[in-house]
């Protein structure tokens, strides 16, 4: 027990079903697989792009462009599949290649240039999102095929609800959870995940250890990539349709979820269980809020709040232990290579 | 080889910096004694400005003169106020847009009104510095046509819901504000069940927060959306949960984007004016201006009907109802 609360996944745990248990005894249709079913589908998008930003926050950088990357390869992939035709296997692949190679782009510009990962990615942010509108000139597809639109409503598992009506596990959740098991088994299993950790803990050490750290960081970056290009087809099974403003703006509500897992903006924390509980967390208390029927000018109150109080715990343990160590000041030396 | 690749990329960094004069160079040389007349838009690359550029496209052809479209790429105040300054310094005849803030403009106005040009603006009533405003709707009576549709197919008592694009959009909560107004007198049966949610610019959003309406309000009748997003958000959702039909969806949608929901039922009324007539509308009445021609109420705006002038504000009625059998023949 004391082990547990060591952890940061314990604390947002605690407060998910605290949460859970107080808007349960508002509206018992909360707790029900039906619910929790439409959330996990409805979240799939955030979470895919979640497992991606938590990679390149662990190896200590940042990423501001994956929902560009997500949004032109969204839009170049609906463009082929209304043109040349396909299937839902080559629609993602067409989606996750442009995603990876936009994200391998900015890999290795942040590496060979090393140029703050924030401002580079700021950069081709605009540069993506600006080349799509100069192409695109800001046209929506609705007609997307038949076979992509009804792609979108197999269900893995099926029950019936008291009307008669039919819910369950969605495909759309099952491409989540791959990605969920793809993220951890690179993360824990791999010395490609450890040489992650390496980075973002202390890139000098990293080097020394003799991690390629040119492949680490351009893998986290291209691993976003990939998710943001997989995260646009979701997207675009979830809407039905695709617009070229409709993603750009989630970038931050995606970092916060992750952040408030526990990856930390400076490197070489965080883990893939704490990304899935920040993104469930959000999307608890936004539907929770609705189910509660608590005024939507309120919304965004609670959301600070219920940030600011989990956070709060953590990081008030994290003190509390630093208090007892010492802290031992080495002046970090100048390498030459 | 090093160096090559260093110089390579300073011309093509040099490329960059100069590729925006190439570009506009393309637009400056038109002949003189043709009327310039430019649109200022909100922002760039939605359909809604898109479907507006048509507008004054066609005015440039029908009309003769060299009308163009442009606009900020987000929707930023003080970049608009630039561009204007810019068309002023070029020396354009008319100036007609569709203000991102009304106060911020108002010097660049008086600076045009100086050097002589005309001022059009549209969805800004009350703005000053205009010469006149264009409006294709009347704000009251749009609001309220929402609801009669609403209960045209709800019936005239039950619960609802109200989207809105945000909290702060002023033109959706000035037509929910009418609208809710007019519906406690009209309809005193109908119950809104919560305030008025800000998701109707954010179609995935909608869809969520309608799932969420229909579990916490199993009686839900009907739900009104503003903001192009919300209407087919709830639709999907109400035909993902089998209630299509049962909850009646009405709102302010794109033609295009509704008609699949609309022709499965799980949509049923869209209000809105075309964008496409606002553009040629304000170019138009521009050149009058330009001519040094008057308006006066019962004046033609052709293909658009009969004017009605109240003070500087020109109003148009040119609403349209987009249902399931009408919703082909748009083209936007």
């Amino acid at each position: 027990m004391k082990k547990l609360l060591k952890y940061h996944e314990t604390y947002l745990l605690i407060i998910i079903v605290l949460l859970s248990i107080v808007i349960t005894t508002k509206n018992a249709n909360f707790f029900t697989a039906e619910n929790m079913f439409d959330l996990l589908k409805s979240n799939s998008f955030v979470g895919i792009m979640a497992i991606g930003v938590l990679l390149v926050l662990i190896s200590g950088g940042i990423d501001i462009s994956f929902a560009a990357i997500a949004t032109v390869s969204e839009y170049i992939m609906a463009v082929t599949i209304i043109r040349i035709g396909g299937s839902v296997l080559s629609a993602i692949a067409i989606a996750v290649l442009i995603g990876t190679l936009l994200g391998f782009l900015n890999g290795y510009l942040i590496y060979k240039f090393r140029i703050p990962p924030i401002i580079a990615t700021i950069a081709t942010m605009n540069i993506y999102y600006g080349s799509l509108m100069v192409i695109t000139g800001g046209k929506w597809i609705y007609s997307l095929p038949d076979w992509f639109r009804s792609f979108a409503e197999i269900r893995l598992l099926t029950f019936l609800n008291s009307n008669g009506n039919p819910y369950g596990l969605s495909v759309i959740t099952v491409i989540w959870f791959l990605v969920i098991i793809v993220a951890v088994v690179i993360l824990r299993f791999t010395i490609l995940g450890r040489s992650i950790y390496a980075l973002g803990g202390n890139r000098n050490s990293a080097v020394r250890v003799g991690f390629n750290v040119f492949l680490t960081e351009t893998f986290v970056y291209s691993f976003l990539g990939f998710m943001a290009g997989l995260a646009g087809v979701v997207q675009a099974l979830l809407v039905q349709a695709v617009a070229p403003n409709s993603i750009v703006g989630k970038e931050l509500d995606v970092i916060a979820a992750v952040v408030l897992g526990g990856a930390s903006l400076s490197g070489g924390k965080g883990s893939v269980p704490g990304a899935i509980l920040g993104v469930a967390l959000l999307a608890i208390l936004k539907n929770g809020m609705t189910m509660m029927a608590v005024p939507a000018v309120w919304y965004e109150f609670f959301v600070g709040a219920v940030i600011l109080v989990s956070i709060g715990f953590s990081s008030y343990q994290d003190k509390k232990k630093s208090n007892n160590t010492a802290i031992i000041d080495v002046k970090e030396q100048e390498s030459l290579c | 080889m090093k160096c090559l690749l260093k110089n390579a990329l300073i011309g093509f960094f040099c490329f960059f910096l100069v590729s925006p004069v190439l570009f506009a160079a393309g637009q400056q040389d038109a002949a003189d004694d043709e009327l310039e007349i430019a649109t200022v838009v909100k922002i760039t690359g939605i359909p809604w400005f898109n479907r507006m550029e048509e507008g004054v496209k066609q005015a440039k052809s029908e009309l003769g003169i060299d009308s163009y479209q442009i606009g900020p790429s987000d929707a930023d105040p003080a970049q608009q106020v630039r561009m204007v300054e810019d068309l002023i310094n070029k020396g354009v005849d008319a100036i007609c847009i569709t203000p991102n803030d009304a106060n911020a403009l108002e010097p660049a106005f008086l600076k045009a009104k100086m050097k002589g040009i005309k001022i059009i603006t549209h969805e800004s009533p009350d703005q000053n510095g205009k010469d006149y405003d264009v409006e294709l709707i009347d704000n009251i009576k749009f609001g309220r046509h929402f609801w009669d549709m609403m209960v045209k197919y709800m019936g005239d008592s039950g619960q609802y819901a109200i989207f809105v694009g945000g909290l702060t959009v002023p033109l959706h909560n000035l037509w929910a504000d009418e609208g809710l107004k007019y519906a406690k007198e009209k309809y005193p049966n109908l119950e809104l069940i919560t305030e008025r949610i800000p998701c109707g610019e954010d179609q995935e959003l909608s869809k969520q927060t309608t799932l969420e309406l229909i579990k916490t309000y199993p009686d839900l009748k009907g739900i009104i959306g503003f903001g192009s997003l919300g209407p087919p958000g709830a639709a999907q959702a109400l035909k993902e949960k089998g209630l299509a039909g049962k909850v009646t969806v009405v709102g302010t949608v794109l033609p295009d984007h509704a008609a699949p929901y609309l022709k499965e039922g799980s949509m049923q009324h869209g209000i809105l004016w075309d964008p496409k007539d606002a553009g040629f509308a304000m170019t138009w009445i521009a050149k009058q201006l330009v001519e040094g021609k008057s308006i006066k109420s019962g004046m033609e705006i052709p293909g658009l009907g009969k004017v009605e002038l109240d003070g500087d504000v020109i109003k148009v009625d040119a609403v349209i109802d987009i249902t399931k059998d009408n919703v082909g023949s748009f083209g936007f």
